[in-house]
């Protein structure tokens, strides 16, 4: 990408100044391919894909193969697949439980941080943030080890004080799967929360120290509202993260069978494409789920700018 | 969760629609083989071989070495490199030679990936034993060549059974009978383990009852999971549950092998392919165990297998004849099972199971030979068992409904009648047709 290879100083001079219309798409030029190839690509391909259907007959055997078009086939195949739609309530519920759970934990923490009172602040807040850095994959199996009865330190610790909880129990295995997932994000969601904290002016809080105000009135009053888009910035990731659940609960199945094939709306995608084969009724529900998730990350931002709209 | 919103967004698409776009940039021009050399004397012609057996690097070098025209070109399959293969086939870029799991057989030939071997290779059909042979021929055609098998045993722990004179059962009914005896003589041990996550228990039993999950008739598909073989099974598996003669613990699970570690599951009904795990998980144990012939089903004295890999030709292969011709030579001759035999298979050849290094003094069971009982097991499966076009989706639904076993919500008679409804969904889904 040579922009100027002229030597005069005239010419250097003009390459220079149309280099500046070219140097924006020069630079974007990678992102926008690879975000074409690998995102727009696929999407619009699983959209064409949602609308066919494989044609067979009889055993199936020594068939053309061949595609045709069956229209709104998928999804209403994919709607009235049980399991698909079972797993929407089960992630919504997951969500309804995790995202404040964990929010409140990073916000806390933040709050925590920020203030004068807290020691070896680095220390802890790297504490904090570590679990995020272990991929999902190794965070779950590690857990796993801890949930499974005769292997866990912690069930014989609960055991030997008369207390017998089972984490992979059908009724608790959702809980055990939030549980690891609070584990890992908590900390990078309390640092996003953090740095917004330290945009904040200090003067503000001079003031209200000089006021009066407690170091809580002050985190609950005079901090929280401020970070308030911060807070509404995570609560959307979390929102999108939920619905996308897969690495946690596919993992943990190797440990339980209480975790099903179809257990969150990825996992049945992923069973409906590479177990069954059926590559157009996988693109119809990840269809449907992008479409969900798309609705509520809306449903999330028109909240937020409005309450932002209200406060200003 | 969190921040990786695009990876997250990206993973179910890509899933479902990233070979999607290699499907449609490669078209579907795959025609098939009919332009394939038609001897072995058109020059030198290069075969890609993918497969997993430990060793086979020394096979294919002995291979190239004797035969200059043929030369096979060898890759370690290793993680999810199966994964690649449908989509490679499709877009006509597949080896020439791949191994693969019995099982996915159908689910491939549905999607025209498999060549016809039958001219190539149907006359190998008495090199093999007929449960092998069996579950590589659908509708009189032959599809893949078998490579290794899993007739069963009944690993056992000699120590226990010895220690509380229980007699090491023959039969299903004898089975339940010692479950009961050595759950009086010693509450902390049961007598087996049921792992909803190992469907490999269950499709060895029904087999062995010469039963099958699906089947051929005419131009339909049959499904068969809750035919009268398998709630047989069913019946000596509520038994044992009811009764709690076994323990609850899914396979492969730290837990299990905390358990066979510490020998409270007295026996293992498996695969001939399974010693060699148990010798690697189960360290401590060694020497107290032995193998004996796994316990029947009235009327019949056949053992069960869980299905082995094969060796298959993909569509749009060139050289359909040589690579048939080695994949004739790895699996029946002399050299070539030697290989396989080394490498830790349990060849389907019968050849195989005569093989010196395949019947040797095992250590870790005492110093018996107990590959005689595999070997003895695997000329009496019944050669019944059909496979499936959606056998991937059983076996994971079948899961699914075990744990409701497990936890006590449904029978396995339930759970099969449920099981059967699904198979019959998925196969008309696939637009398939079913004979109910």
């Amino acid at each position: 990408m040579s922009i100027s290879t002229s030597t005069t100083p005239a010419g250097s001079r003009r390459a220079w100044r149309s280099g500046v219309r070219w140097a924006p798409y020069v630079f974007l030029a990678p992102f926008v391919t690879l975000f074409l190839v690998f995102l727009v690509a696929p999407i619009v391909t699983a959209l064409y894909t949602s609308f066919f259907s494989v044609e067979r007959s009889g055993l199936g055997f020594g068939n053309a193969n061949e595609s045709v078009f069956v229209g709104f086939d998928n999804y209403v195949r994919a709607f009235s697949h049980t399991g698909f739609i079972t797993s929407f309530g089960r992630v919504l519920l997951f969500g309804i439980v995790q995202v404040p759970v964990m929010l409140t934990l990073a916000i806390a923490l933040a709050l925590l941080f920020d203030s004068a009172t807290v020691r070896w602040k680095r220390f802890f807040q790297l504490s904090v943030f570590i679990p995020y850095a272990v991929p999902a994959v190794v965070a779950t199996l590690l857990w796993g080890f801890l949930y499974q009865p005769r292997v866990s330190p912690i069930v014989e610790l609960l055991q030997s004080i008369g207390v017998s909880v089972d984490f992979l129990a059908p009724g608790t295995v959702l809980w055990a799967i939030a549980n690891v997932s609070i584990w890992s994000v908590t900390g990078v969601n309390m640092i996003i929360i953090f740095a917004a904290l330290q945009t904040v002016q200090r003067d503000v809080y001079e003031a209200a120290r000089i006021d009066g105000a407690s170091e809580l009135r002050m985190a609950l009053q005079i901090k929280l509202p401020m970070v308030l888009p911060a807070v509404f910035l995570t609560t959307l990731f979390s929102i999108i993260g939920t619905l996308q659940l897969f690495n946690e609960p596919m993992t943990l199945r190797s440990v339980t069978s209480n975790v099903t094939g179809d257990y969150t709306p990825n996992m049945a995608v992923f069973s409906a494409t590479t177990l069954g084969g059926n590559l157009n009724l996988g693109s119809a529900m990840a269809i449907i789920l992008g479409l969900v998730t798309f609705a509520l990350s809306i449903i999330v931002s028109v909240a937020s700018n409005r309450r932002k709209g209200a406060a200003a | 969760m969190g921040l990786n919103l695009k990876s997250r967004l990206g993973t179910a698409l890509v899933l479902s629609a990233g070979s999607a776009l290699f499907l449609a940039a490669c078209g579907s021009d795959n025609s098939g083989d009919d332009d394939s050399g038609t001897a072995a004397d058109e020059g030198p012609v290069t075969i890609e071989f993918w497969g997993w057996v430990p060793g086979l690097e020394e096979a294919v070098e002995q291979w190239n070495d004797e035969n200059p025209n043929i030369q096979v070109d060898f890759f370690r399959m290793t993680g999810d490199d199966g994964d690649k293969i449908p989509a490679a086939i499709d877009a006509g870029t597949a080896p020439d030679v791949v191994q693969m799991s019995v099982h996915s057989l159908p689910g491939h030939i549905v999607n025209n990936r498999l060549s016809d071997l039958t001219e190539v290779a149907g006359h190998l059909e008495d090199h093999f034993t007929p449960s092998a042979w069996g579950s590589v021929v659908f509708d009189g055609t032959l599809y893949a060549i078998p490579q290794d098998s899993g007739p069963t045993g009944l690993m056992y722990r000699k120590d226990i059974f010895d220690e509380h004179g229980i007699d090491v059962p023959t039969t299903w009914d004898e089975f339940i009978e010692a479950g009961r005896e050595l759950k009086d003589a010693d509450p902390d041990i049961t007598i087996a383990q049921f792992s909803p996550n190992e469907i490999g228990f269950w499709v060895q039993s029904v087999w062995q009852n010469g039963g099958s999950w699906n089947g051929i008739e005419g131009d339909a598909w049959t499904v068969n999971v809750a035919d009268p073989e398998s709630l047989e099974v069913a019946e000596v598996w509520q038994t044992l549950l009811d009764e709690d003669l076994v323990t609850t613990v899914e396979m492969w699970t730290p837990e299990y092998w905390a358990e066979i570690n510490a020998g409270t599951i007295a026996t293992v009904n498996y695969a001939a392919w399974f010693p060699v795990l148990l010798e690697d998980s189960a360290e401590s144990t060694a020497g107290n165990w032995a193998v004996a012939p796994s316990p029947t089903f009235e009327g019949s004295d056949a053992a069960g297998d869980t299905g082995g890999s094969v060796n298959v030709i993909p569509t749009g292969t060139e050289h359909v004849e040589q690579a048939a011709a080695f994949v004739e030579w790895l699996n029946t001759s002399e050299d070539g099972l030697e290989h396989l035999i080394n490498g830790g298979i349990f060849p389907s050849a019968v050849a195989g199971l005569e093989h010196e290094n395949l019947l040797t003094e095992e250590e870790f069971f005492g110093g018996q030979v107990i590959n005689e009982v595999f070997a003895e097991a695997a000329l009496t499966v019944p050669a019944t068992w059909v496979d499936g076009p959606t056998y991937d989706l059983i076996q994971d639904a079948f899961r699914d409904e075990f744990a409701q076993v497990a936890n006590g919500r449904k029978t396995f008679a339930e759970a099969l009648e449920d099981l059967h409804a699904r198979t019959v969904a998925d196969l008309t889904d696939m637009g398939l047709s079913v004979h109910e």
